[in-house]
């Protein structure tokens, strides 16, 4: 839970529940199919970055082969030029090779590799972005726990933002009021401490984080399941374009004119594990896409931390059982999570609201857990009229909001006030 | 040789008085009936002859030709019979007398041995003959009852046509029927209690606010949690028709042929709750002979449509006049006809197919986006036009039981706001045209101040302002206040249309 009891400031204690550190055995409870790939053993230090990069976009673009494939070629051959003029008698090193795969990487070694990587460079600078490859300065560091690694990200925005501390904040698109405040109070701390917020631009919590850290004027990273030509969801293009104005980036492992597919979705997730310090799963139903961000974590060593749910909270299933389990630390506070990454907080201003003894009432109880009107009738003790009537004034405040009108949780805004102090004496 | 009878034809749910002139000439003998008259007025041609045969007058033997005047408007139905025949034995001088034929409508169907019988609309047509300066009218016994309810018509019930041209005669005069005690229909009493309603605090207060202002109000949510039982609660929370109500919502039956002719008067509120496959002319009424809708019998009282986004696009699409202006119209090639249509629409829906968007307890099933088309079944113009809208999902375990009170309760509450808004105004607050949100209705500066402030930080249309100020003055006056203050409004803003997330 975010929030805190009545009496005391908000957001003081410090995480309980789980022990630090990344846990060894990945879950019965996350299954997450990969492929070793052995990028661990690979040395990319005796590679010349300039010379080897057109031939590592090359590469990277031929259909089928991924970066588990890629490096096979790599460990075999030593460097993706001598993989490319290897030509056809690579396709031996690469066992159940799919038909189009073979082909196509026939097809490609016929064409001069420059042929092959300018086009995607120049279609990449036209939507923005640039190409970075694992061997280049520019690849974000972080990435080196990452395995498959992707050769090549295509990214957009500023190159800083991949270099600093970062946190992941994800979870389910189908958020609900309790995950959407959750997401946003922890990003907007995350924000202010300057730790750059990474998740992946979907619609529910991961673009509440976005939006929550761009307006504590702190940095967000968005790891898009599909290319920067095609921002995916389409109705976060305007987000996707705040998040690079505001000193942000947004990175993709797929060039552009790829046609995102489901698989493109759960693969991005290892890049949003790996970009960050630490992932903390906000609202995750049983089998979300959340959870093999989580899986991904846990197996690069990342320390995950999960919100818990009330108890018949089907949105909040999967971060239940990843507490129960003992695979992530309980998150109490944003505040908390801070100081378990080590992170000092940001300054934040005292303000104090003028409100009615009905409002107070209403709004410290939302401010210690999202509730329902028929819950809020019960502890406030107030008419229906009466209550909703609050609301409303709350809710036009903006101290309290409502996703779909049926809970109501207590807003960023009101938040803050209430940890400077201001809901004292009402 | 010529002569002139009185009757009355049906326009949607108004009645029209009719001339029908008879004359007798000589030629060959035919019985022609013009006046855009329609096969059930055509078939009179056979009833007649038997009644008037069978009765022991004399159908003469000529040429006769009858006209329904106006003779443009089309007509169909068998209350012409009555008048027809009564027309062809006085212009066949049959008659002893005919004087007292200028002063009465007849209106009746012709069984072949000369019995009268009631047609459906006695009520509207009675009220065409009064508003056409006639003061008497003649019906078959078994309408008298329901022609009675005409206020200012000497009203006459006759068994046979033997006895109905006795008494135009002055042969032997038959009793006019006395316009009261008005047999009443009994009030219903099948609706369920609101406290069989487990928890749904938010759901219970508007519906309240719905059925005493007359407001039109939707319940989304999961299904089982209890929509469509608070939505039948609703019956037994309206308060009767008043005296003119009464006549006006039992015309609309009379013509749609709903009424039990013993107990005519409607005293119940119309509360209508059609299943979602009805067509979009059995709703908002049609048809070659343009009957009454759902929407037009439910006039003065409840609309209910469960699963709302299960009803025909186009049948929802048709509900928006009605629900603007509370009247249907009907374009026709003869022209345009307006029905009644004012009513407090009640609804229930699911939010998305499977049912379970936002619901707490329960993960939705349906693909992303699906949700999205299906509330779009519900057009922005429509959406608009619901004043109160409330997002339930099941009850927490611990529900509170303390407040849960019993109809009998709400609907004294009720009652009573109904009444002041009589008192103040004259019509409910859902009828509230925009220019009567003033100071003299409880609206003061500073609360319509406050009104376009919200309506700013909400982004509400001024309709949709205009539909919270008058749910406001409803929250107003079921707390008893004579203004419309602050707290009144915020609850009403409370109900406003809000979008699933996803």
């Amino acid at each position: 839970m975010i929030g805190v009891g009545a009496a005391g400031p908000i957001g003081n204690e410090v995480g309980v529940g789980g022990r630090a550190g990344p846990r060894t055995e990945p879950a019965q409870l996350l299954s997450l199919a990969r492929e070793r790939a052995g990028w661990a053993n690979l040395d990319l230090s005796g590679l010349d970055a300039v010379d080897e990069r057109p031939f590592w976009i090359a590469l990277s673009l031929v259909p089928g082969l991924g970066p588990v494939g890629f490096a096979r070629l790599l460990l075999r051959y030593g460097s993706a030029r001598a993989a490319w003029s290897a030509g056809p008698e690579l396709l031996g090193e690469l066992p159940r090779l799919a038909a189009d795969t073979a082909s196509g990487l026939q097809r490609l070694s016929l064409t001069s590799v420059d042929a092959i990587a300018s086009p995607v460079e120049a279609t990449t600078e036209r939507a923005g972005g640039r190409i970075v490859t694992a061997l280049e300065p520019g690849y974000p560091p972080a990435l080196a726990t990452v395995d498959p690694r992707p050769p090549v990200l295509f990214v957009s925005g500023d190159a800083e933002a991949l270099v600093g501390p970062a946190v992941a904040v994800v979870g389910t698109r189908r958020a609900t009021g309790y995950g959407r405040s959750a997401a946003a109070e922890i990003a907007d701390e995350l924000g202010r401490a300057g730790v750059t917020v990474v998740s992946g631009l979907a619609m529910g919590i991961d673009g509440e984080a976005h939006t929550a850290a761009i307006e504590a004027g702190g940095r967000t990273v968005a790891v898009l399941p599909s290319p920067l030509d095609r921002i995916y969801p389409p109705r976060h293009r305007e987000l996707a374009r705040r998040i690079v104005s505001t000193g942000g980036a947004l990175v993709s492992e797929l060039a552009p004119g790829h046609a995102p597919g489901r698989p493109d979705f759960a693969r991005r997730n290892r890049i949003i594990a790996g970009l960050a310090r630490a992932v903390v799963v906000v609202e995750a139903p049983d089998r979300s896409g959340a959870l093999l961000t989580a899986a991904a974590a846990i197996d690069y060593g990342k320390e995950l931390f999960a919100v818990p749910g009330p108890i018949d909270a089907v949105a909040s299933r999967g971060c239940n059982r990843l507490i129960a389990d003992q695979m992530a630390t309980l998150v109490t506070s944003a505040a908390a999570l801070l100081q378990r990454i080590g992170a000092a907080p940001g300054e934040r201003q005292a303000s104090v609201l003028n409100l009615s003894e009905a409002e107070a009432l209403v709004l410290g109880n939302l401010l210690r857990r999202p509730a329902s009107i028929e819950e809020l009738m019960g502890r406030t003790r107030l008419a229906t009229g009466p209550l909703a009537s609050a609301l409303t004034l709350l809710e036009a405040r903006g101290l309290v909001e409502s996703y779909g009108g049926a809970t109501f949780h207590a807003t960023l805004a009101a938040r803050r006030i209430g940890r400077s102090g201001g809901l004292d004496g009402g | 040789m010529l002569a002139e009878t009185l009757s009355a034809s049906i326009v949607g749910v108004e009645g029209v008085a009719v001339r029908v002139e008879v004359d007798v000439a000589f030629g060959l003998p035919a019985l022609t009936i013009v006046g855009l008259a329609g096969s059930q007025v055509q078939e009179a041609r056979e009833r007649v002859r038997s009644a008037i045969r069978n009765s022991g007058f004399e159908l003469p033997a000529r040429r006769i030709t009858v006209n329904l005047s106006p003779a443009d408007l089309p007509k169909d139905g068998t209350g012409y019979d009555l008048a027809i025949a009564v027309g062809i034995l006085a212009a066949s001088g049959q008659l002893r007398s005919v004087e007292r034929l200028a002063d009465t409508a007849l209106v009746g169907e012709l069984a072949l041995d000369g019995a009268i019988r009631p047609v459906a609309g006695t009520m509207a047509l009675g009220a065409a003959a009064r508003a056409a300066g006639v003061p008497g009218l003649l019906v078959g016994s078994g309408a008298t009852a329901e022609a009675a309810a005409v206020a200012g018509l000497e009203v006459h019930g006759a068994a046979s046509l033997g006895e109905a041209v006795a008494h135009l005669t002055g042969v032997r005069k038959l009793p006019a029927i006395a316009p009261t005690p008005l047999p009443a229909a009994p009030m219903r009493v099948d609706a369920p209690d609101l406290a069989e309603v487990h928890g749904q605090p938010l759901g219970r207060r508007a519906l309240e606010i719905a059925i005493a202002g007359r407001h039109n109000l939707v319940l989304s949510g999961p299904p089982g949690i209890g929509k469509t039982l608070l939505l039948r609660c609703a019956a037994a929370l309206l308060p009767p028709l008043d005296d003119e109500e009464a006549v006006e919502v039992s015309r609309i039956y009379s013509v749609a042929g709903l009424l039990d002719r013993r107990a005519p008067l409607l005293r119940a509120r119309p509360f209508r709750a059609p299943h979602h496959t009805i067509s979009t002319q059995a709703l908002v009424g049609g048809g070659p002979r343009v009957r009454p809708g759902e929407a037009s019998l439910a006039h003065r009282g409840v609309l209910l449509l469960d699963e709302m986004l299960q009803f025909r696009a186009d049948a929802l699409d048709a509900l928006r006049q009605p629900l603007e202006a509370g009247t249907v119209t009907i374009g026709r090639v003869e022209g345009a006809l307006t029905m009644p249509a004012s009513f407090a629409l009640l609804s229930a829906f699911n939010p998305c197919p499977c049912g379970w968007l936002g619901a707490r307890t329960r993960a939705c099933t349906c693909e992303e986006g699906t949700a999205r088309r299906y509330a779009s079944r519900l057009s922005g113009p429509l959406r608009d036009r619901i004043d109160l809208w409330v997002t339930m999902d099941a009850p927490v375990a611990r529900v509170d039981t303390d407040g849960v009170e019993p109809s009998s309760a709400v609907s004294h509450r009720v009652a009573a706001a109904w009444h002041r808004q009589r008192e103040r105004q004259g019509i409910a607050n859902g009828e509230l045209p925009p220019r009567e949100l003033a100071d003299r209705n409880g609206f003061g500066p500073a609360v319509m101040g406050l009104l376009a402030q919200r309506g700013r930080r909400f982004n509400l249309s001024p309709r949709r302002l205009h539909r919270t100020a008058r749910v406001a003055r409803t929250i107003a006056d079921l707390a008893g206040s004579t203004s419309v203050g602050r707290e009144h409004l915020d609850e009403a803003l409370r109900y406003r249309a809000e979008v699933a997330s996803r």
